[in-house]
């Protein structure tokens, strides 16, 4: 600003820099862009310029700096939002405990004490029971009956899996083989399914798979305990006269 | 905690200050600190919520999981536009890029923590897994999008404006949102489930099958009676 003859743009850009320098000062930071060049190596020593020091090319980056930086709003004073936000998030915690805390002894609690029937997820393994006895297990979009306690036990289900549903919605799965305990005496090949009490002699390695049945399930028992057992009908029942096991 | 929760208020209230901040580097670390110690308390209450449908250790799973989905989201989708911001001429660090991308997420985290009451509202209120899951889906995606927005304004403010490749780095930030989305949509399929199926047995992870996308609009399907979900 002391130069003794500056152009109208020099003139603009001092005041810039003015303004620029004032706004980083109360901001208490160093302002970068405006350091004065280095030295040249080798200066002219006669007739010093009466030009600023500057270079064109610093000064036109820093006017695009002044321009392009937006003017900050003044900072919004606090309304103590995070003591706000940290009171909410103690009230979820404690609504959390709360919903999860059993208030009967079955275990019931809020959070899932409304009825889940229309929450069924359908898949593989699901328990249903209709308004019969009969237990069905679904797989592979057919309903597997569970021929007895045992099996039921046997295959790892438990009664809090069992969903009780409208014998119409068990009506829209065709049904599967039943799902039965296999027993297989040491000395014989056959093996034989057990629905009910009753003993049901599986024709062969086909029809067991067919079945649905692996080799893993079948149990190792004693002839006499299986030929105790009442027979029933073959797997399948035209099988034949079934053996002696 | 109260004073790490301040960085909520500021990011808020004066993002201009906490973006300019971030563009001149300042108090980074602390910053990151309070920003994670935030958005993983609110992602803890929040997935605990959810899971609250189901069961106590289904609350206490998703509890951990959904901070672990978006810290991961973060972690896997990060480099890519840090990367992408180079080569198109940004000099930001690293630590400058993750630090916008864990405001996004902290606001999300924020907006989640304020829809939580009207979560538990429907907890109690109704039983439909379906709904209840697709509620879920709409408010994270509401909350997403604010953060989204945050991320925009922020990487408009961090990034240098007027140098050369600014518009080629604003289509990265458009383009990078949508991988952060998908890879956020497919790691929370894989890390599944979060609210947990009424009828089936706590699970800590869900075997793989189907993705995503089809769920929801098999969800949709059953809510509207066209269906039932298998």
């Amino acid at each position: 600003m002391k130069q003794n003859d500056p152009s109208k743009i020099d003139q603009l850009l001092d005041l810039l820099l003015d303004a620029l320098q004032e706004r980083q000062a109360a901001r208490g930071r160093p302002f970068a862009a405006i350091e004065t060049p280095p030295e040249p190596e080798n200066p002219v020593t006669e007739a010093p310029p009466t030009i600023p020091a500057e270079p064109e090319a610093a000064q036109n980056e820093t006017l695009e700096a002044v321009l392009a930086e937006p003017e900050l709003p003044e900072k919004l004073p606090s309304i103590q939002l995070d003591r706000m936000i940290g009171r909410l998030a103690l009230v979820i915690l404690a609504l959390i405990v709360l919903v999860n805390i059993p208030y009967n002894r079955y275990g019931t609690n809020l959070a899932r004490a409304m009825p889940d029937a229309q929450a069924l997820v359908i898949r593989d393994g699901l328990v249903l029971k209709g308004s019969g006895e009969e237990i069905y297990v679904l797989e592979n979009n057919h309903k597997r009956w569970i021929s007895s306690l045992d099996a039921f036990t046997y295959y790892g289900y438990r009664w809090e899996q069992v969903n009780l549903v409208d014998d119409d919605f068990l009506a829209q799965f065709p049904s599967g083989p039943a799902l039965s305990i296999l027993y297989k005496c040491p000395t014989s090949p056959h093996v034989f399914a057990i629905e009910n009490g009753v003993k049901r002699w599986i024709k062969d390695i086909p029809t067991f798979v067919e079945q649905g049945y692996v080799w893993d399930d079948v149990q190792i028992v004693s002839c006499a305990a299986i030929e105790r057992l009442p027979s029933g009908l073959p797997i399948p029942p035209d099988a034949g006269e079934p053996p002696s096991p | 905690m109260i004073r790490e929760l301040g960085v909520i208020e500021t990011i808020l209230r004066n993002r201009l200050f906490f973006f300019h901040e971030i563009r001149d580097g300042i108090d980074l670390q602390r910053k990151l600190r309070a920003m994670l110690i935030s958005s993983l308390t609110f992602f803890a209450l929040y997935g605990a919520v959810m899971g609250s449908t189901h069961s106590l250790w289904q609350a206490l799973s998703s509890a951990v999981k959904l901070p672990v989905l978006f810290i991961a989201t973060l972690f896997i989708t990060a480099p890519t536009l840090y990367f992408f911001n180079v080569l198109f001429g940004s000099n930001q660090s690293l630590l400058q890029n993750v630090a916008l991308i864990m405001t996004a997420v902290t606001v999300t985290a924020v907006i989640l923590l304020s829809f939580a009451p009207i979560t538990l509202f429907f907890l109690l209120t109704t039983s439909q897994y379906q709904f209840f899951k697709l509620l879920n889906v709409g408010i994270f995606a509401v909350a997403g999008s604010m953060g989204i927005m945050f991320l925009i304004q922020g990487m408009r403010i961090v990034s240098n404006v007027g140098t050369e490749g600014e518009r080629n780095r604003r289509w990265v930030v458009r383009l990078w949102m949508f991988l952060y989305a998908f890879v956020g949509s497919q790691l929370a399929w894989t890390i599944r489930p979060f609210i947990g199926a009424p009828s089936i047995p706590f699970e800590l992870f869900r075997q793989l099958g189907g993705n995503f996308y089809t769920n929801i609009i098999a969800s949709i399907g059953e809510i509207l009676g066209f269906f039932i979900v298998q």
